[in-house]
């Protein structure tokens, strides 16, 4: 009985040491201070946005797990209800979704990267999203198509690797906020006079 | 076995040693050589109420400087007898989001002239009674180490022996800004270096260059005394 209970802790103590989970439930992304723009707008997300999910095995060290949950489309709600004025999330896959809004908004993930401090060789954590924005216009024409490499870096804390890592891509989450605000306000695709659609 | 008074006073003897050495250890620190300079370019002062932020400045301009080290001066500057008030960092970041984000915060007086034209981020100054931003540039670096220890374990207890030594460097700079007037009043900057110690016989004591919470100190107190004007 005493042998199967140490072989089993021994056994859970081992896989603990080959892989790391972390959860960001909510990044917490605050208010944006910025004017809003006079535009209806529709959101659609991929179907990941609901639970993200990104594993990366660091060579010779331990696995590590990062579970977005939902955190990605409240990160992009929050963006787009601070710029824009009127923001519908479409749930469903509907036809002829574009003709009710000036315009629809698809956002979605090319491609996460992180580094942890064995790699990295300094005591940093650094997290590399590269996120894609698409806007179409009322008729469905493409008229944007951004991609949005924002970084995010912590510093690392006593016995926090988990929570390091999460902080990490919490500030690279924000860093996409910050760029994709730059990119709207430098826009002249977004011009009242290209739009027919009224806000309802 | 039963535990007699005396077995009982002679665990309480040992708990009482290993807690004095305990108490002894985490005191002990070896040597740090400071040198701190301001270089004073306008005048300051801080009328009733006014405050003051403190943030990093950004990593994207390859600054390092930890969160930790940001903490403790936001600390040891609100508190003592010349205490100024602080902004904590993180609700200053998010009450202007995105416009202090490492890719967004002003590198320069001049963008932070623009920024200020943006109605709601000067509205978010007043209301806060913000008088200066102090910028945080620098980091604490290990180096150039030497010595060897050898630990061993074995039916009847363990040990250490052996002697290793090592380098900690902290070199900080702090530059204030104005709000009000919009301008670089001038910077202080910190330099703190010590050789940290590890002899080992039987127990590794350690004795800590404690490098980073001397410059936080020096640095607080010199802002403090800055600030003032």
């Amino acid at each position: 009985m005493n042998v199967k209970y140490i072989s089993t802790l021994v056994l859970l103590t081992f896989f603990y040491g080959c892989s790391s989970q972390v959860k960001i439930d909510n990044p917490n992304i605050p208010k944006l201070l910025i004017t809003q723009a006079p535009f209806s707008v529709a959101i659609k997300y991929p179907d990941n946005f609901n639970n993200f999910l990104h594993e990366e095995k660091v060579i010779g060290k331990k696995s590590w797990q990062v579970d977005f949950s939902n955190s990605n489309r409240l990160l992009f709600n929050e963006i787009f209800q601070s710029f824009f004025e009127q923001v519908s999330v479409l749930e469903n896959s509907e036809d002829n979704i574009y003709e009710n809004f000036n315009f629809t908004i698809m956002p979605s993930i090319d491609a996460i990267e992180f580094s942890v401090p064995e790699q990295s060789q300094d005591e940093t954590f650094s997290v590399w999203i590269r996120y894609r924005v698409k806007i179409f216009d009322f008729t469905g024409m493409e008229i944007i198509n951004w991609p949005i490499s924002a970084y995010g870096k912590t510093s690392t804390t006593t016995f926090s690797d988990d929570k390091d890592l999460a902080n990490a891509a919490i500030l690279a989450m924000r860093d996409a906020a910050a760029l994709i605000v730059l990119q709207l306000e430098k826009t002249n695709k977004l011009s009242p006079s290209t739009q027919q659609v009224k806000i309802k | 076995m039963k535990n007699t008074p005396i077995s009982k006073e002679k665990t309480l003897y040992q708990y009482k040693l290993i807690a004095l050495f305990t108490i002894l250890t985490l005191s002990l620190s070896s040597c740090v050589t400071a040198r701190i300079e301001d270089n004073r370019i306008g005048s300051t002062g801080l009328e009733e109420g006014e405050g003051v932020v403190i943030l990093a400045k950004s990593y994207h301009l390859g600054n390092d400087t930890e969160t930790d080290f940001i903490k403790c001066v936001s600390s040891s500057i609100s508190k003592g007898a010349s205490r100024i008030r602080v902004v904590p960092t993180n609700k200053f970041k998010d009450l202007l989001f995105p416009w202090f984000e490492p890719r967004t915060v002003p590198s320069d007086t001049k963008s932070l002239t623009t920024l200020m034209a943006r109605k709601q981020v000067s509205d978010i100054f007043r209301n806060q009674n913000l008088r200066y931003i102090i910028w945080l540039d620098g980091n604490t670096d290990s180096s150039g180490g030497g010595g060897s220890m050898s630990c061993a374990v074995g039916p009847n207890g363990g040990g250490c022996f052996g002697f290793a030594w090592w380098q900690n460097d902290s070199n900080y700079e702090a530059t204030i800004w104005d709000v009000q007037d919009i301008k670089n009043e001038g910077n202080i900057s910190a330099e703190f270096s010590g050789t940290s110690f590890m002899p080992a016989i039987v127990i590794p004591i350690p004795l800590f260059a404690r490098t980073q919470a001397k410059a936080c100190k020096g640095l607080s107190d010199q802002l403090k005394i800055f600030i003032a004007g």
